[in-house]
């Protein structure tokens, strides 16, 4: 029992590389693992339970985006989240107090459905706006990243043990389902 | 390349089949900690909802359980509610908002006790302005100021110290500094006139002049010579004329500075009179004005009372704001930051929130005189007043009692739409039972028994105004020698036992509170018959006692500051006198220059060939 916390703990540290392995050395091209993970981002930086996310789950399940990318880029995104979070507050607020935006956010609130995205909340619009402007670069970024990644060192980690015990395991299965 | 995965669709429907059941299992759950949240939140007290039941299909929302305690006092309920029951629009729902079109209550109780607190605990730091602590602070803040202190009767008991009464806190003193520097102003100044005035050289040389042709004619002066004279004359007479204007200039001015310095003479009388009342009220003596013994026997009990309604009608200020601005609320509680929503309210459209109607049955329990059927009726209220263009009403009647006839009906509107906000309030009770009020000071109580009251409250934007009233013609007295212990000497338990018997023969006592002004500027008074009946046996007891306190109070007053009165007066005629005096004189020579060459010209123009 006193090793509980510590197995859970271990699973979780376990789980995440078993993410990332799975995610970098997936058969996607490294352009559909970044796009995943800038994908998961979204998850990760804005608040998650929140419309948009759910049409960014759509999305990256519908399209040929690497899943397991999708998983790294949100877990990686979330104590980014936490961490931003005055940072959004800030921005959110400026956009909302500016005059120039008004109708448009007028028109948000009001209107069936859209309003239900609660852009009109200072974290929502902070984080999703952070994350619109940084969605291109951070692909780019994680496209060039795997691609130098997959040349110089996954072929050293493939040979290791532990690498293919974790290849090996029932999750990376999963995984195979939404492999391209 | 391929760009769609059709295969990952069925378990992308799966997955937001799995996300629509989660709702639909959780929703009463989140509805009801929601509830809570923001319910705890916005009242700054603990709110419990024992079970919430979302009928989506329906469209209908029930409520079960619902506890919301009283700020004031946690271990009491503000009112619970066995049921409520909601109508909802289902399309301002998709736009998050929540319309009610209408709602029924049923069995909601007042003033329930409470097993556990209600209380939050104290949140470190200064409140933020939207916490409801920080509008209790506000509402105390003003109940302290319009507080009176009770009747003090133990000061009679002292010796009158008159040497508490400070020199330095004395409006007199002041007064007379101020006057003092005046007449030193007054005085430099009126220096600085005279000397700019320069009257001398024209008054010599117009004396000269003068002299000169005294006894000159044709003959002595010539044609050419008498009319040079003629014309230095009448340059002179000019000159005493340009002298004259002048003069008249600076005899405005110190006009002007002695009517100033008579202004802060006249106000040292003022001065002394507000002395004599601030060291009478350093012995706390006891006041005879029947205006002044109302507010000191009930203002701390009805200032808290007043103050109970100031709290609801801020609170009420802050969720309901006016106009059609950008409003600020805290955003939802979540493990990540809430943030705030910024709502932009929009005429024709849903408020954030709106009850088109709600019907309430309310019951209070018990035997005594309140319990009962109550049916109360709220029309439009709503979060948003200006998008819904309309102003709330509430109206409350009493359905059954069930004791008697009793009456109580309680009505009222807030009208928000716009700046300044109105609110108007009245509530009336008869044959209710009336709280028992302490005397303040006296070591008395009196219960009102069952009577009437009656509670008139208006706003408009920071000014308010209103009137409490209770009546009742079956009053009992208690006497107090608990709260309050009885005098120590002699004298004074025969005050006691005086104002005792006075009040204790009133059987029928009406108390009426009015209170007017801002929340920043408050005014508070009170008025009723048991102020008449203390005012005579005080002055029956204590008349000659505060005669004698007030004259030593007086005495010393006139001890500190006559001695500056009468030098600052002394100062102050001093300069007048002067002023007046050299004034006076500088006219009288230049009045004598004046004739006098008046004289010599009407002489010189009687020559032929001069005029």
């Amino acid at each position: 029992m006193c090793c509980g916390p510590i197995s859970f703990h271990m699973m979780l540290i376990l789980k995440f590389l078993q993410t990332l392995i799975g995610a970098l050395n997936s058969d996607g091209t490294p352009f559909q693992v970044g796009a995943g993970m800038a994908f998961g981002l979204c998850l990760g930086l804005t608040p998650l339970m929140s419309l948009h996310n759910v049409l960014i789950l759509a999305v990256a399940m519908l399209t040929t985006v690497s899943f397991p990318g999708v998983m790294l880029g949100w877990a990686a995104a979330v104590p980014l989240g936490f961490a931003l979070d005055p940072l959004f507050d800030r921005i959110g607020m400026a956009l909302l107090t500016n005059d120039a935006l008004a109708p448009f956010f007028t028109w948000v609130v009001n209107t069936p459905i859209v309003s239900l995205s609660h852009l009109n909340n200072t974290i929502v619009l902070g984080s999703s706006v952070v994350w619109c402007v940084a969605f291109l670069p951070a692909l780019f970024l994680f496209r060039y990243l795997v691609a130098r990644y997959r040349e110089h060192i996954f072929a050293r980690l493939e040979k290791m043990k532990f690498f293919q015990i974790l290849k090996a395991s029932k999750l990376y299965g999963v995984y195979e389902m939404f492999r391209t | 390349m391929k760009w769609i995965r059709w295969k990952a669709l069925i378990p992308l429907t799966v997955v937001l089949l799995l996300l629509v059941l989660g709702t639909i299992l959780f929703l009463d759950l989140t509805v009801r900690r929601g509830v809570e949240l923001g319910g705890t939140a916005a009242v700054g007290a603990k709110v419990e909802l024992a079970g919430a039941h979302i009928g989506i299909l329906a469209g209908n929302v029930t409520f079960r359980g619902l506890a919301v305690t009283d700020p004031a006092k946690p271990m009491t309920n503000l009112f619970e509610a066995d049921e409520l029951i909601f109508d909802v629009g289902i399309l301002p729902a998709l736009e998050g908002k929540v319309v009610i079109d209408t709602m029924a209550a049923r069995g909601i109780r007042f003033g329930t006790k409470r097993r556990t607190s209600g209380a939050l605990p104290p949140r470190p730091g200064t409140a933020a302005d939207d916490d409801p602590s920080a509008v209790r602070k506000v509402v105390d803040d003003w109940v302290g100021q319009v507080k009176i202190p009770p009747i003090s009767l133990g000061t009679l008991t002292q010796t009158v110290n008159v040497g508490a009464i400070s020199a330095d806190s004395l409006a007199t003193l002041r007064a007379t500094r101020s006057a003092r520097e005046f007449v030193d102003t007054a005085r430099a100044r009126f220096t600085a006139g005279l000397q700019s005035l320069d009257a001398r050289p024209t008054l010599d040389a117009a004396q000269g002049l003068a002299d000169r042709l005294r006894g000159a004619n044709l003959r002595t002066l010539g044609i050419v010579g008498a009319r040079q004279a003629t014309s230095d004359v009448r340059r002179a007479l000019r000159d005493l004329d340009a002298l004259n204007g002048k003069l008249e200039a600076f005899e405005r001015n110190s006009r002007r500075d002695a009517d100033s310095l008579g202004d802060r003479l006249a106000a040292i009388p003022a001065a002394r009179e507000a002395d004599y009342a601030y060291a009478k009220s350093l012995l706390r003596l006891p006041t005879f004005e029947i205006p002044a013994i109302g507010p000191q026997l009930f203002s701390g009990l009805i200032a808290e009372k007043v103050g109970e309604v100031m709290y609801w009608v801020k609170m009420v200020e802050k969720y309901v704001p006016p106009g059609l601005e950008r409003q600020m609320k805290k955003g939802p509680v979540r493990v990540r930051a809430s943030g705030i929503d910024v709502l932009f309210p929009k005429e024709h459209v849903y408020p954030d929130f709106l009850a088109h109607l709600a019907e309430l049955s309310l019951a209070i329990g018990g035997e005594g005189a309140s319990a009962g059927e109550y049916e109360a009726r709220i029309v439009g209220a709503t979060t948003q007043p200006a998008v819904y263009g309309a102003p709330t009403r509430f109206l409350l009647s009493r359905a059954e009692g069930k004791v008697g006839p009793r009456k109580a009906s309680v009505s009222g509107s807030l009208d928000h739409r716009k700046a300044p906000m109105r609110d108007s309030l009245t509530a009336r009770f008869s044959g209710m039972p009336l709280p028992t009020m302490p005397l303040a000071g006296l070591g008395a109580a009196v219960s009102l028994g069952d009577g009437t009251s009656e509670l008139q409250f208006a706003r408009e934007g920071d000014r308010l105004g209103g009137r409490f009233l209770w009546r009742s013609a079956s009053v009992r007295w208690t006497r107090d020698t608990v709260g309050q212990p009885r005098a120590t000497t002699p004298a004074m338990r025969l005050v006691e036992d005086a104002l005792w018997t006075a009040v204790s023969r009133i059987d029928s006592v009406e108390i009426e509170a009015r209170f007017t002004g801002s929340v920043t500027h408050p005014a508070l008074a009170v008025r009723t018959n048991i102020a008449d009946a203390v005012a005579g046996a005080l002055k029956a007891q204590l008349g000659e006692e505060v005669r004698r306190a007030e004259q030593q109070v007086r005495a010393r007053v006139d001890q500190l500051v006559d001695a500056k009165v009468v030098e600052a007066r002394a100062e102050a005629d001093k300069i007048k006198t002067l002023a007046e005096s050299r004034i006076a004189e500088e006219r009288a020579k230049l009045e004598t220059q004046k004739a006098a060459l008046e004289a010599r010209l009407k002489e010189l123009v009687g020559i032929p060939g001069i005029g």
